[in-house]
């Protein structure tokens, strides 16, 4: 976890943020990606290793999570913007 | 006419606290704060100082973290976002402004600054 971050944390007291998640259970036994729609939720050291499909209000994107991510918000991981392209109009 | 401490010529007929601003990582409360510590005084120049007092200084900014060490950590913060593949680290990538500044105009610094290194490596990480 970066410095930071630590330094503009909310009040330890409180502890990370997190949504429950209600398939962790099964997740963590069977290994099937959890859908959600928290993007606000903290990566909690017992996600390491699990798959998530992290909503971009759009799609849902898969998300393997990792050691360094720990500390993070879900929905950092799931870009909710797209490239702009010119593309050429169908109907002319 | 040019005082060389670790790595950084000093102009020498400046006066301490503004020449020690010329290091990265050290700005004005910074300064300040060690010339205090040391008691130089606010219009001591840097000719003046004594060998003893230049040698107490060279020991104070060996214990900071500044110049090369303070860039590597910057460089550091940002190839952990990049590594892991957050929107911080993308944004950083392409070179656009990372905390949600508009991009339709403006964004000059970040064009200037983000992802400059990242793209000259080639993307290495």
């Amino acid at each position: 976890m970066q410095r930071t971050l630590a330094v503009l944390a909310r009040s330890a007291w409180k502890g990370p943020f997190f949504v429950k998640l209600p398939e962790f259970r099964q997740a963590q036994t069977t290994g099937q990606p959890i859908k959600t729609t928290a993007r606000s939720c903290t990566i909690l050291p017992i996600f390491v290793g699990l798959k998530f499909l992290v909503h971009n209000g759009k799609d849902y994107i898969p998300v393997t999570i990792t050691e360094e991510m720990v500390g993070h918000k879900l929905g950092e991981f799931s870009p909710t913007r797209k490239k702009f392209s010119f593309r050429k109009t169908k109907n002319k | 006419m040019v005082l060389h401490l670790l790595g950084v010529n000093l102009p020498e007929n400046k006066i301490v606290r503004v020449a020690l601003t010329y290091f990265y990582g050290i700005g004005h409360k910074t300064a300040q704060r060690i010339c205090s510590k040391l008691s130089i005084h606010k219009t001591c120049k840097l000719h003046e100082l004594s060998e003893s007092q230049i040698q107490q200084i060279s020991m104070e900014l060996s214990n900071m973290k500044i110049e090369t060490d303070l860039k590597r950590e910057v460089i550091n913060n940002i190839m952990h976002h990049r590594s892991i593949g957050t929107y911080k680290g993308k944004r950083h990538a392409m070179g656009y402004p990372v905390r949600g500044q508009r991009t339709k105009t403006n964004a000059r610094t970040a064009r200037r600054l983000n992802g400059r290194w990242i793209r000259k490596e080639g993307f290495s990480t």
